[in-house]
């Protein structure tokens, strides 16, 4: 490991404004998005990647990690003051932090949920910073051979992301294959499930508005068909803030919570496939069977909220291991961080560690940098974040909407391009209706090509 | 549940039939396609196979979703039921089909109205459509939003987006 190349990477990103600017703007909208409830980390990278294509490779990295770390935390908001957790991995947060609330304590849950997130998203980006250049070291003497495996490997994480049904998973999984083929073959030039005339679809379906379709629109037109049918529901909270940072006594209880679960979050999350949903009740349950009163768990006690957060964004660090370092992604948002890399003419994987090993340096320093802000956001916002749970859908729902229709257009500037997201828009509220995994879809899309 | 085509096996079932039709019709075209001698790698070999992996599955749900909905008591609280699709009785379903409808003509009238006017439509009539009825909110908050996105896509990121009849506008912004 190159220390002064390493440290110059991380002055360079703390240095320049373009980065830290983006940084931030994405961790204030990724708390934003996860605050709000039904609204994902991945939806608010699908959201706001178009930004990016304009940026150098390390500010649109900024930003789309901002959003990231931002998005992990923001969840435990709703989750805390309403019992509705605003993303997945928040569901463990609301064990306890909601019977804070209740005991009148939503201040101080909500400062061990910023004070665990930010620690765990710092030794997540800690052990990744450290272990990654050993792995990609190890997956230097790969051949062809092994590189298709790789790849196949990262297609075998769609069983852990198939939901109820594997098989269902696996119909999705070929059917994004299946996708692939549309356009031009790369090998001969023959064009396939198209005529010539129809050159938007010569390079197949665009990644982007493909996603933004299934994770942005897909949701909006389920959004309204929920809200005509009375089954969405906005809670709101009246809780008074009175402290962001967790006082000392409460750190003095909380710290081995934070350790174990952040090293149990990066470690889950660097499995493929293995998101925060998963780590953050394996770290809960990890958290109470070592303690002296697990019976006190679930009551609302500041250590099951430590638990879950730390290990929450502890995730955000672990799931880049798999992707810098074999450019396998570890799940859905650092698939699009996999397609943003690619976008910019950067492959991830062992070679990067080799020919772009400033830029992977740069990418640890920007996701140290992603959790500082999303602490600094976190501190100065949290009061409006209260608020913003109660949001009306109404309002948010159209804007969600012609944000990413312009989002879909801005990537190649092509109408064509907004038609295709509002055909996988339909495609994935028809998907979602019928409970058919989406993520295998977007997987196979990234990584078919590389097969 | 009163039917079992109310079920999710139900659902499952039709569903494996769309994917099996959509195989089958991806076979048809990939062995009409163009040869190219002198390779293995034929442009139709991994479309196939790709096709028939998506058939092997579909065919395993069609059989799952037979036996369950052979074995199915229509009175079991237990079984799933699956979301309507019904867009004559389901007001939610109408909802949908309708900002579709609304998303579609977004993209007709992309270039002739510019992204302002059309986003500002579209948004309007979502508002209202699921229930918001503060005309004076619904008309800022229409216009003001994909105006700021406008502005800032044009002048931080420098991508030239279609404004129709407002197109003064890029001038006016541009002289600032």
């Amino acid at each position: 490991m190159d220390f002064g190349m390493l440290l110059s990477s991380y002055a360079e990103v703390f240095t320049s404004l373009q980065v830290l600017l983006m940084t931030f703007i994405g961790a204030l909208g990724g708390i934003l998005l996860g605050a709000i409830p039904g609204m994902t980390a991945t939806m608010g990278v699908a959201l706001l990647v178009p930004f990016s294509f304009g940026m150098d490779l390390i500010p649109a990295i900024g930003l789309l990690l901002g959003i990231y770390c931002g998005g992990m935390y923001g969840g435990s908001i709703s989750a805390i003051l309403i019992h509705a957790p605003g993303t997945p991995s928040a569901a463990a947060t609301v064990l306890d932090g909601y019977p804070m609330t209740k005991k009148g304590e939503a201040g101080r849950a909500l400062s061990v949920a910023m004070f665990s997130s930010f620690c765990g998203g710092i030794i997540g980006a800690l052990i990744m910073t450290f272990l990654s250049p050993l792995i990609a070291d190890m997956a230097m003497n790969f051949g062809p051979g092994e590189m298709f495996m790789l790849a196949f490997f990262g297609l075998s994480v769609i069983i852990s992301i198939s939901g109820k049904s594997i098989t269902k998973g696996l119909m999705s999984a070929f059917l994004g294959m299946f996708m692939c083929c549309v356009g031009l073959d790369p090998t001969n030039g023959i064009p396939r499930f198209m005529t010539v005339k129809q050159t938007g679809l010569l390079d197949g379906f665009q990644f982007i508005p493909a996603l933004i379709g299934m994770f942005a629109v897909a949701e909006v037109i389920a959004g309204v068909e929920r809200i005509l049918t009375g089954k969405e529901h906005t809670a709101s909270s009246n809780e008074k803030i009175t402290s962001v940072l967790p006082d000392l006594k409460t750190i003095g209880m909380i710290w081995p919570n934070i350790l174990s679960g952040s090293i149990i979050g990066t470690f889950i999350g660097a499995i493929p496939g293995a998101g925060g949903d998963i780590a953050v009740f394996v770290s809960y349950g990890a958290s109470k069977s070592a303690s002296r009163h697990p019976e006190l768990y679930g009551t609302g006690i500041p250590q099951g909220v430590a638990a879950t957060e730390s290990a929450n964004n502890g995730c955000s660090g672990g799931a880049m291991i798999p992707l810098l370092s074999l450019g396998v992604p570890g799940d859905a948002v650092t698939a699009v961080l996999l397609g943003a890399f690619i976008m910019k003419g950067i492959q991830p994987g062992p070679m990067m560690y080799v020919s772009e090993l400033h830029t992977v340096y740069k990418v640890f320093a920007a996701l140290m940098l992603a959790n500082l802000c999303m602490l600094i956001v976190g501190c100065l916002g949290v009061r409006f974040f209260a608020k913003i749970v109660s949001v009306e859908k109404t309002m948010l729902y159209p804007i969600i909407l012609v944000i990413s229709l312009l989002g879909a257009f801005s990537i190649n500037k092509s109408v064509f391009d907004i038609g295709v997201c509002v055909a996988f828009g339909v495609f994935g509220w028809l998907m979602n209706k019928y409970e058919f995994p989406l993520s295998p879809i977007l997987l196979t899309l990234i990584l078919g090509p590389m097969c | 549940m009163t039917k079992k085509t109310q079920s999710l096996a139900f659902a499952n079932l039709v569903a494996s039939v769309l994917f099996i039709a959509l195989g089958i019709w991806g076979i048809f075209q990939m062995l009409n396609l163009q040869t190219v001698k002198d390779t293995y790698a034929q442009p139709n070999v991994f479309p196939i196979a790709m096709i028939v992996g998506m058939l092997i599955f579909s065919v395993i749900l069609f059989i799952q979703s037979i036996l369950k909905l052979s074995k199915m008591d229509v009175k079991d609280p237990n079984v799933e039921q699956a979301e309507s699709i019904n867009f004559i009785k389901d007001k939610g379903v109408q909802g949908a089909l309708i900002v579709i409808a609304l998303c579609i003509a977004f993209v007709l009238l992309f270039r002739p109205l510019g992204y302002v006017l059309d986003a500002a439509i579209i948004g309007f009539v979502i508002m209202a459509l699921i229930g918001k009825r503060n005309w004076v909110v619904m008309v800022i908050v229409s216009i003001l939003i994909p105006f700021v996105m406008w502005l800032l896509f044009f002048k931080l990121l420098s991508v030239n987006i279609p404004m129709g009849p407002l197109t003064f506008l890029k001038d006016l912004i541009a002289r600032i």
